[in-house]
């Protein structure tokens, strides 16, 4: 199949643009020396050059640009000077995503990103297709992955059962608006650098310069939370989450929309996020995170999201949906640890004081003993802050399921199933070790490329190197009674386990699918 | 509990000498170039970095421990910040055996095991010999293999 013919006035002018742009200033320099010939001596006519070398570049890629479905997988082929083709088998595949800004909308077109587990980009990205060929690559893609996998069904059922589709939830207006002005994104902080850059530091008036400075600070924090308000707005705008079959599907965005799926058997964690405005108005979010992107990637359509913001009570309820667990009772780190978290807090209070203290001794920096002091004013909060990460922090181990909790400003509950535990990891800092404290914490790590691993802060020594083993095995139960069920549900069918044998990180050994189930033969070559 | 080769010492004291002249090297270069700090600096930055890296290796090699055990390969590392691994073998994606130039003149070798998580997804085993490197990238491989059957995709 080729791409959407529009993708190629569509790439042209946009990648065109920018590239007009840089070569008109290039040439705009270059225009009198002797570098250009004569007949280009001109800066829009080079920016024009420019832009046509992209459009017939674009033209190419066009060209060669050819994907299709197969029963197997994904095959794209693709490249104008070096050429590539790529097969992703239908069993890897974790995420496939639709996005359309404003323009493409208008167009009718739309790109499809298709991910899986293995390799740091995008696998494969269609830019750009027909909008209802992308939901068709979406669905056929659900649909031929478990024609693969029930060995009865007809295509006509599957199809069938696959257009079945159950609304989970959805964002209204009212909600979409708290939401907007709940979730302020404390990455938006690092913009507050700026601010002392824009007033002058008068030296005489260190304390007007304070005043006007904290004035300065939330006026930029007003305007902080607007922006940040307008983009949460525009990112959930419409925001609709349905299950269909084995499948989640999402819609949302204002400007730019997006759709994607996101396979249930692929889903690697549930994460529940509050920060403290939504605690004190019940609500809360959910994130359903899969294997899908590389570690440190911004999501492309931040597909990990299951629920934006919902009462905390229905944000439980859909998370049972996905994953059934009994209400986790969280065992809090020992009380010794909120005594280090509030001598941690006053230490690096008073480090902070030092340290302008000593600046200020040092450089002559302008501003008051007083002021530079003012950090150990802070010390008082320090017990209370130690108790509120204290309280907030926690860990709880259920029949299937491990849960750990953190953080003040913004809890986050990790919901972690044991048979997606990858490895677990106990450490104990040079302080956690100290006779005084004896405390260690442990990593459980999963495949899921979001939020990071789930964080069992500060146990006890004991319950840290019990909860290891634990976590271990609990992990080799929960995967023989995984097997032993799905073997007990298609003994006949030898192809079942294709999907769920293997890692998508390996290459897909066909060992894996065969079905004798005897010892490991000594020398199974890869 | 295995431990690793005594010579794994030399190996990290290698290390340490390399980070030792480098810290040197750019000390040195300070002290021509920016400002003097005078030789008896340089000289001490040096030999401070070689003794904080032998030092490190002695005491990384007495904590270093590793167990193949039932169901998964258990470590036990770090010199400041303890740290103890669990690498269910149903979670092993492939197996590497590493011999860099040291090591080979040491007779030595390491074993990366590597997994999907997102973090720590590597994990070494440093200071084999090489049978011994060979004999546990072929055991980790088979035991991976003997229950890959029970695992599940990412």
């Amino acid at each position: 199949m080729k791409l959407h013919p529009l993708s190629i006035p569509y790439r042209g002018l946009s990648r065109g643009a920018s590239v007009g742009f840089m070569l008109y200033f290039v040439g705009q320099s270059l225009s009198g020396t002797d570098f250009l010939p004569a007949p280009l001596d001109q800066p829009i006519l080079v920016a024009l050059a420019g832009v046509a070398v992209v459009t017939v570049w674009q033209v190419a890629y066009f060209r060669r640009f050819e994907y299709e479905l197969t029963d197997d997988g994904l095959d794209v082929a693709s490249g104008v000077l070096s050429r590539r083709h790529r097969e992703i088998p239908l069993g890897r595949i974790q995420n496939v995503d639709i996005s359309r800004n404003v323009l493409q909308r208008a167009l009718g077109v739309a790109a499809v990103d298709v991910e899986t587990a293995g390799g740091g980009a995008t696998e494969a990205s269609l830019q750009y297709v027909d909008y209802d060929e992308a939901k068709r690559l979406q669905r056929e893609i659900q649909r031929r992955k478990r024609g693969g996998d029930g060995a009865g069904e007809s295509d006509a059922e599957a199809a069938g059962a696959a257009d079945a589709e159950a609304e989970l939830f959805a964002l209204d207006l009212d909600d979409l608006l708290l939401l907007s002005v709940l979730s302020f994104d404390l990455r938006y902080l690092s913009l507050l650098a700026f601010g002392p850059a824009a007033f002058p530091v008068v030296p005489g008036f260190a304390e007007v310069a304070f005043v006007g400075g904290v004035v300065l600070v939330a006026l930029l924090l007003a305007g902080l939370w607007a922006l940040s308000a307008a983009v949460t707005f525009a990112r959930y705008y419409g925001f609709r989450l349905a299950r269909v079959g084995d499948e989640l599907r999402y819609e949302r965005g204002l400007l730019q929309r997006y759709d994607g799926s996101i396979p249930l058997e692929k889903v690697q964690t549930i994460t529940l996020r509050e920060n403290v405005l939504m605690r004190r108005v019940g609500y809360a979010t959910l994130a359903v995170e899969t294997a899908g992107y590389a570690p440190g990637q911004t999501p492309s359509g931040g597909s990990e999201a299951a629920v934006p913001l919902a009462t905390r009570e229905s944000v439980l309820e859909l998370a049972n949906e996905l994953e059934e667990f009994d209400p986790p009772e969280f065992e809090r780190p020992p009380e010794r640890a909120r005594t280090r978290y509030a001598i941690r807090y006053a230490l690096s209070l008073a480090v902070l004081a030092g340290l302008l203290l000593g600046t200020r001794a040092l450089f002559g920096v302008p501003g008051s003993q007083a002021l530079a002091a003012a950090p150990l004013a802070f010390v008082v909060l320090a017990p209370v802050a130690g108790h509120l990460k204290w309280l907030n922090r926690g860990y709880a181990v259920g029949e299937d399921h491990v849960f750990t909790r953190n953080g003040f400003w913004t809890r986050t509950t990790k919901v972690v199933p044991y048979y997606r535990i990858q490895t677990v990891i106990q450490s104990r800092t040079p302080f956690q070790r100290r006779q005084r404290w004896r405390l260690a914490s442990v990593v459980i790590d999963t495949a899921s490329s979001a939020g990071g691993p789930a964080l069992a802060a500060d146990l006890d020594r004991e319950d840290a190197t019990a909860l290891r083993e634990r976590l271990g095995e609990q992990l080799q139960a929960n995967l023989a009674e995984r097997r032993s069920e799905s073997e007990s549900r298609s003994v006949s069918d030898s192809d079942s386990q294709s999907d769920s044998d293997s890692d998508s990180k390996s290459q897909s050994d066909s060992d894996s699918d065969s079905d004798s189930s005897g010892p490991a033969g000594p020398a199974r070559r890869d | 509990m295995e431990t690793l080769n005594p010579r794994v010492r030399l190996v990290w004291a290698v290390g340490a000498v390399v980070t030792a002249t480098v810290l040197g090297a750019v000390a040195a270069a300070v002290d021509r170039f920016v400002f003097e700090v005078g030789v008896p600096v340089v000289v001490a930055v040096a030999g401070l970095a070689l003794a904080a890296g032998v030092v490190n290796a002695v005491l990384k090699y007495r904590i270093w421990r590793f167990d193949v055990r039932e169901d998964d390969l258990y470590l036990e590392r770090g010199v400041l910040t303890r740290v103890n691994t669990v690498v269910p073998f149903v979670r092993v994606q492939h197996v590497d055996t590493q011999r860099g130039p040291v090591e080979r003149t040491l007779g030595l070798a390491s074993v990366v095991v590597y997994t999907a998580g997102s973090r720590g997804a590597d994990v070494t085993v440093p200071g084999l010999t090489p049978e011994r490197a060979d004999e546990l990238q072929e055991r980790l491989r088979r035991l991976a293999i003997e229950s890959e059957r029970e695992s599940d995709a990412v």
